[in-house]
């Protein structure tokens, strides 16, 4: 009647008894539904602010009423829309006051001064600084004899690539944003799911039941694939739906490249969930209750917090920083920083594979490191063991 | 035969348990007592393998115990494990699962032990949505489903309504008379006795008296209840300890002299309405061997 249980077996059934239960949760269903809507509500807000173009208001008096064609031109230059207003100097100041106007021009030659409330907008301010530069410059120039467009000619710039523009650069940084906050979500959702787990088996004591069958290391790995595989699953499903949507919609052109970003996105959840989901295990397994949980969790957030906010905040607008180049080879930070620069098309494959064989290397070592605190401590309740005990005794 | 063979291990600078041994033999029902941290849990979780000893060993037929043998041990833990979110047959044949069985053989196993212990109509609610007495009755059956070899359970009776006990009862002694060793632990020492075919007594991590109750008598110097004398009578008599003394009754302990002496004296001294040696129960003999209770706390 009894076979005897190889460890495939035993590991194949935790497993899928994780898989089920968390899948069967309310809280699955509910997590996927509110990430939709948050997803859905990012884009929506994105491109409502993409849709705004700016607009200022500023007041003129008579003696800057002059200025008012070159302001115009400086505005249309810059797309944005400038609403001007002929004012004497009471009245506004007076608008300026009530919020009317952005800001108010007035004085001349040597004495201009913008007026704002408390403070003008840094784009107002460069804006009309430009103009009336130019103006000056123009007028002296032309009163010194010399044509200003000849002059202007004379100082003119040219910008060259040594390589063609990237006419898709928008859209892969927006690509490399989604996968950035993919897989952070999925990394800290999924892997304090493993934390708690863990605890739960402590707090209910089903795990000294579960030890006198399987071995603790048969239970670890049970649960990891088990979550893992419901993380991969939610992953995919965003991931589809975000796909087909911004693919229908337009918002996306470039399945190709969207395509490379979700083959990547997939196989830095699996090497990153490794990664984290044992060391959240090892986490959990040193305190007994659930409200104990979150101290021993809290610095794992840290390693997951930097490269996220160095992907979303930092490559956006240099993307060759040397510095999120350097930290995308340390293990704990490829899983999100890597695959956020390959989908911004700035990581050459070579460094992708010497990230993902790192991240391997880290793997083994933090999984055995993770194992053994895990089987020290998984059968101690009371109070929390600490690290070094946990990496130390034998139970 | 089950053999805990001189087992022994430290907890920092407790001693838990110092060689202890005992025998338990297949249909043998074995009563584990003795006082809180005295050893009883942990000597359970080295024999399931929870534990590590620091020395000894535990042997199963002869043969020392290994994962193999372990997955055919059915133990119930002192402190209740079970999901408490996962439903009750779900649950069951999860555990069932895990020591081997494919899953028909689960399903019916579930089946016929949740009914034996009267939890079926629980299968599909929640194991925390049940009472205590039910919940334990599902942890009994989870240390059951899968037709163990052994059965080990840390006081199964603890928190059990009386017509609870008399089900764990029955199905403890079906168990043993299939030819299963069964060990318990217990303070329901009255219990024990009427149950247990052998009785272990462990004392600050030793076993300090293990064998029947008749046998654990024996150790004893004879004692003799005497009814109907008036109080004080046995109080100068040579040869005898007075134990007990109330206003009919007293108890002796022969120390040199014979019971025919004492049952003379008593003659002699009032009518004798009755005239017996005593059996001591468990509780008393419990309470003489465990003189010094040291009680220090049950770790891990």
């Amino acid at each position: 009647m009894t076979a005897p249980l190889t460890p495939g077996r035993a590991v194949v059934l935790v497993a899928r008894r994780e898989f089920t239960t968390q899948v069967r949760s309310k809280s699955f269903a509910i997590g996927l539904l509110v990430t939709i809507v948050i997803f859905g509500i990012y884009i929506a807000l994105f491109s409502f602010i993409g849709s705004q173009s700016s607009s200022n208001s500023l007041g003129l008096t008579s003696s800057t009423a002059s200025l008012e064609p070159a302001l115009q031109d400086a505005a249309k230059a810059q797309d944005r829309t400038l609403t001007i207003t002929r004012v004497d100097r009471a009245a506004g100041e007076a608008q300026v006051a009530d919020g009317d106007l952005d800001a108010l021009l007035d004085g001349g030659p040597g004495s201009w001064t913008l007026l704002g409330k408390d403070t003008v907008d840094s784009s107002l301010q460069q804006l009309v600084t430009g103009a009336v530069q130019q103006t000056t410059l123009t007028d002296a120039l032309t009163a010194a004899g010399q044509d200003p467009a000849a002059v202007a000619a004379r100082g003119n710039v040219t910008v060259d690539t040594q390589e063609p523009v990237d006419p898709e650069r928008g859209q892969r940084l927006v690509l490399a944003i989604v996968v950035a906050v993919l897989l952070f979500m999925s990394l800290v959702g999924y892997g304090s799911a493993v934390a708690q787990g863990v605890v739960e088996e402590k707090s209910s004591r089903v795990v000294e039941l579960l030890l006198s069958t399987i071995r603790p290391v048969h239970l670890l790995t049970g649960k990891i694939l088990g979550l893992g595989l419901v993380g991969l699953v939610q992953l995919l499903i965003l991931s589809a739906i975000g796909l087909v949507g911004s693919l229908t919609t337009g918002i996306l052109t470039i399945p190709n490249a969207a395509a490379g970003a979700l083959v990547s996105a997939v196989v830095w959840y699996l090497l990153g969930f490794f990664l984290y989901a044992s060391i959240y295990a090892a986490a959990g397994s040193l305190v007994s209750r659930q409200e104990e949980l979150q101290s021993t969790v809290a610095p794992i957030m840290f390693p997951l917090f930097i490269p996220f906010i160095f992907a979303v905040s930092v490559l956006p607008n240099d993307p060759r920083n040397t510095l999120g180049t350097i930290l995308s080879f340390i293990p704990l930070f490829s899983p999100t920083l890597m695959p956020a620069r390959a989908a911004m098309g700035v990581a050459p494959l070579w460094q992708v594979l010497v990230a993902i064989a790192l991240t391997i290397l880290a793997i083994v070592g933090v999984v055995l490191a993770a194992a053994r605190i895990y089987r020290n401590s998984v059968l101690r309740t009371g109070a929390r063991v600490s690290l070094r005990d946990a990496l130390r005794a034998r139970a | 035969m089950l053999d805990i063979g001189g087992i022994s291990k430290r907890f920092g600078q407790v001693q838990a348990l110092d060689r202890v041994t005992f025998t338990v033999q297949p249909g043998e029902l074995f009563g584990f007592v003795g006082s809180n941290g005295a050893g009883k849990t942990t000597t359970m979780r080295i024999v399931l393998g929870v534990l590590t000893s620091d020395g000894g060993e535990v042997r199963w037929k002869g043969r020392p115990i290994d994962a193999d043998v372990r997955r055919r041990i059915g133990y119930m833990p002192e402190e209740r494990g079970l999901y408490p979110k996962m439903k009750v047959g779900e649950q069951l044949e999860y555990l069932a699962r895990l020591h081997g069985l494919d899953a028909a053989d689960a399903r019916a196993s579930v089946e016929r032990w949740t009914s034996r212990l009267g939890v079926e109509s629980r299968i599909r609610d929640e194991v925390q949505k049940l009472s205590l007495g039910n919940q334990q009755r599902v942890q009994l059956c989870a240390a059951l489903v899968h037709d163990p070899e052994v059965l080990v359970l840390d006081e199964p009776f603890s928190g059990l309504d009386p017509v609870a006990v008399e089900v764990m009862s029955t199905v403890l002694r079906e168990k043993a008379d299939t030819g299963v060793p069964v060990i318990f632990s217990s303070h329901q020492l009255d219990l024990v006795e009427r149950l247990c075919d052998r009785v272990g007594i462990i004392s600050a991590g030793r076993m300090v008296a293990a064998g029947t109750v008749d046998e654990l008598r024996t150790g004893g110097a004879e004692r003799i209840d005497v009814t109907g004398p008036p109080p004080g009578w046995a109080d100068t008599l040579p040869g005898v300890r007075v134990v007990e003394s109330g206003p009919r009754a007293t108890r002796v302990e022969l120390d040199g002299a014979t019971d025919q002496d004492v049952l003379r004296a008593a003659v002699a001294a009032g009518p004798v309405r009755s005239f017996g040696p005593h059996r001591p129960p468990l509780t008393e003999l419990y309470r003489d061997v465990v003189a010094a209770p040291a009680v220090t706390e049950e770790e891990s």
